[in-house]
This record gives C-alpha cells, sequence and structure tokens, in this order.
C-alpha cells in the first residue's frame, strides 16, 4: 500500500497543455472522434510534438486525459468535503459530494451515454490508484477511531474504499440526496462492523 | 442522471420477479433450448471472443435455426454477454443450491455464496478471458447505471436465501451490499479474501458483513427451506 499513483511521466507545460487540448477535444467531440491531428491543433502545437510527448498516440492521449479528468474530480471533491476529523462525516459527506459532481459531469455523463465500452475500461485501468490513495487515507482516519473488537485496519480500510467507490458511481437503491438516508447508509450499514458504537 | 439512459439490464425482457424464480429453483427445468445455446455461445466466445462472435455462429454451433437463436437472445449480439453472465451467475448459484438451502446461520450463508461466486470469477475459462481480452464489452455491464442490472440480478438470487433469516425489509439492502463486496473482490482480488481459505471468507463475514446486513437486532425465525423451494 500507499503506492500513490505517480503522476504519468514528468509534468512539463507541454505536457499539460496537450493533456487539457485532449480533454476539450474529448469534451466536445466525444472520445471517439479525437484524433491526434485534432488534438495537436487544439493545443497549438505541431502533431511531432504530441508524438515526442506521447509515443503512444491517440491512445495514450484519452488515457492521459482520463486520468487527469480522475485526478481533477478527486481533488475538487476533496475541497468539496474540507475538513474533516471522523470516518463516519467523511464517508457521508464523501458520498454526497461525489454523486452530485459524477451527476453534474456533463463529460463523463455523455462518454457513458454514448462510449461507455471506451471510457469504462479507462476508468477501471485508473480505478486501482484510486482505491490505493482512499484506502490509505481511510487507514490513517480509522487508526485514530475506536474500533470493534477483532476489526483490522487495513483490511476495513479496503473494505470502505472499496464500497465507498462502488456506491459513488452507482448509487442503485441508495439515495444519496438524502442527507438522512446517507447517514443511515454510512453509520448503520458501512460503519457497522467497523467503528465500536 | 439528467440525459435518457438505456434501461437497466435486469428489466429488459423479464421482470424482476421473474428473474428471482429463474435464476434459483426453476433453472435447471428451464429451457433447455436456451441453456443449449448459452453453452454453445461460450464454446464460441472461447474460440472466437465476443466481437468476432455472430448468432449465426452461435446457431450453427448448437445446431439450431438463426430463429431458435433469437428467440432466446431476443437483443441479438447486444446483448449476448448480460445472458450469458446472468446464465453462469445463475448456474454457480444453483450449483451450491442444496448448499446455500443447508446452511442454518446467515453467515455460513454468505460465507457459501461469497465464496462460489468468487469461485466462479477465479476459475470461469471463458468470463475471464473475455474480461481480459475484450474489457470493453463486459466492464459497461458492471460499472455506473448499469450496475443496476447486476444488483437486481443478485438481489433476485439473493432473496430467497436471506429471507430465511432477515426480515424482508432487510433482503434488499443486504443483497445490494453483498452484490458490490463480491463483484469488487471478484474483478480485482485481494490478499485478504480468498475463496480457497474458508476462514477468510468467514472473517470478512463475520467481522465486517453481518453487522452490516442485519440492522435489526432479532433475525426472523427461519423459514423451513422446502416451502420456499417447491421441488
Amino acid at each position: 500500500m500507499g503506492a500513490a499513483a505517480a503522476p504519468p511521466g514528468e509534468v512539463s507545460p507541454t505536457r499539460c497543455r496537450i493533456v487539457d487540448a485532449a480533454y476539450a477535444c474529448i469534451a466536445r467531440d466525444g472520445i471517439g472522434a479525437a484524433t491526434v491531428e485534432g488534438i495537436a491543433r487544439e493545443a497549438g502545437v505541431a502533431r511531432a510534438t504530441v508524438y515526442r510527448t506521447f509515443p503512444g498516440g491517440r491512445d495514450e492521449l484519452v488515457s492521459a486525459a482520463v486520468t487527469q479528468a480522475v485526478i481533477d474530480f478527486f481533488a475538487g471533491l476533496r475541497t468539496d468535503i474540507g475538513e474533516v476529523d471522523d470516518v463516519a462525516t467523511l464517508l457521508e459527506r464523501g458520498l454526497v459530494a461525489a454523486r452530485r459532481r459524477l451527476d453534474r459531469h456533463a463529460v463523463l455523463q455523455r462518454a457513458l451515454h454514448d462510449e461507455a465500452d471506451q471510457i469504462v475500461p479507462r476508468l477501471a485501468t485508473v480505478m486501482p490508484s484510486v482505491v490505493d490513495l482512499l484506502r490509505a487515507d481511510l487507514a490513517e482516519r480509522l487508526a485514530r477511531e475506536r474500533l470493534r473488537p477483532g476489526v483490522d485496519v487495513a483490511e476495513a480500510a479496503d473494505l470502505l474504499a472499496r464500497l465507498s467507490l462502488s456506491l459513488i458511481g452507482s448509487p442503485g437503491r441508495w439515495d444519496m440526496d438524502d442527507p438522512d438516508s446517507v447517514r443511515r447508509l454510512v453509520r448503520e450499514r458501512l460503519l457497522a462492523g467497523v467503528l465500536d458504537a | 442522471m439528467s440525459h435518457p439512459v438505456p434501461a437497466p439490464a435486469a428489466t429488459v425482457h423479464r421482470p424482476l420477479d421473474a428473474v428471482a424464480g429463474r435464476w434459483s429453483a426453476a433453472f435447471l427445468e428451464a429451457d433447455d433450448a436456451e441453456r443449449h445455446l448459452v453453452e454453445a455461445a461460450l464454446r464460441c466466445i472461447a474460440r472466437w471472443g465476443v466481437r468476432k462472435t455472430s448468432l449465426d455462429d452461435i446457431a450453427h454451433e448448437a445446431g439450431v435455426s438463426r430463429a431458435t437463436a433469437y428467440r432466446v437472445f431476443p437483443g441479438g449480439k447486444e446483448r449476448l454477454v448480460e445472458v450469458v453472465v446472468r446464465h453462469e451467475a445463475g448456474r454457480a448459484f444453483h450449483a451450491v443450491e442444496d448448499e446455500l438451502r443447508a446452511t442454518d446461520t446467515l453467515g455460513e450463508l454468505m460465507a457459501t455464496g461469497i465464496t462460489a461466486v468468487l469461485r466462479l470469477a477465479a476459475d470461469h475459462p471463458v468470463l475471464g478471458a473475455v474480461v481480459e481480452h475484450e474489457p470493453e464489452l463486459v466492464l459497461p455491464h458492471f460499472a455506473f447505471h448499469q450496475l443496476d442490472g447486476v444488483l437486481a440480478l443478485a438481489e433476485g438470487l439473493c432473496r430467497p436465501h436471506l429471507g430465511r433469516f432477515l426480515p424482508a425489509d432487510d433482503v434488499a439492502p443486504a443483497a445490494d451490499l453483498l452484490g458490490r463486496v463480491v463483484l469488487t473482490y471478484a474483478f480485482r482480488p485481494t490478499t485478504w479474501v480468498d475463496a480457497d481459505d474458508p476462514a477468510s471468507v468467514r472473517r470478512l463475514v463475520d467481522t465486517y458483513l453481518l453487522p452490516s446486513v442485519s440492522t435489526s437486532p432479532t433475525p426472523a425465525t427461519p423459514t423451513p427451506a422446502q416451502e420456499r423451494f417447491p421441488p
């Protein structure tokens, strides 16, 4: 654990500009329509520069843009949540805020609707890093809580990280708009086996 | 979601209750033609992958007419993965049906069910290869709004069993959480939950899941299994 996702490659200004341009192209035209040429034009750089920075071409560009979008999403989420000490409040605020952010994420929503086959596998490759980060954060916080007898911090953090991400992506039967229902989900379900009441 | 999205998979051609019945007790008497075709489909997929398998190939492999193939796969190629996953999950559950029915406690029941699905995911000769080589055809079924269909399937499969131990209102939330737990460890295995190590599964169940699924202090009186599974 603790192997946080390293930033993909060096973060040069050119690289950033190209990734931003790739994201802009995807946001405008969809993943399927994104081309190296279009992205180079959008970034205002030569095609050769794009290929030098992203030898994998289109595929690597799209993956980099998706990764960047995920990083931005969770950075924004952290701001939404603010400073929190206890795990229960963190999860409650996190689930509500994440759901709201996902619903409003027009680019993701359109991709899920029109190009799920392209976006979902790419997100799936980023998710292990997200789980790692979330798990490390939860483990640190759980270590400061009163846990039920027999609970292992690493196990609990792993389970909670996975369940949270599942619930953020697919709330299913759980109403994430109703604070009371989220409260019960977090306290009576997710943390029922973890925290000492 | 703010835009129209496709209907969740499970509701497409069968109401949920029908799915529940279909995938538990009724499974064996179910449509032989359908099982025959799904098995043919699995052989084709093993050979060529999903993308290169057509309904014609499947009909040919199964030795049936195109019309029959389209009757069993009404959504055509588009729904092939879904039908196959549904079938294999139902089959995995059916294979342990007697074991599930023989369990005396909720913990034992959950451990048995979780182990069965994790084994299916780890050992299935075809599904594993499809996830690896054609993830774009499988993963969307298990993510975002499409997960609702899979969770509905999980609920249908779990309902008769969980209903022996949980009050009616607790069954659906319990099935939902169990479905999510099983899926995450099936797709991304971990060392601390290992289907081949019964103690590790029991630990997951007893320490973390039991308190989450049974929120009411008194469990429902177990119903005799026979009542729920007519012979």
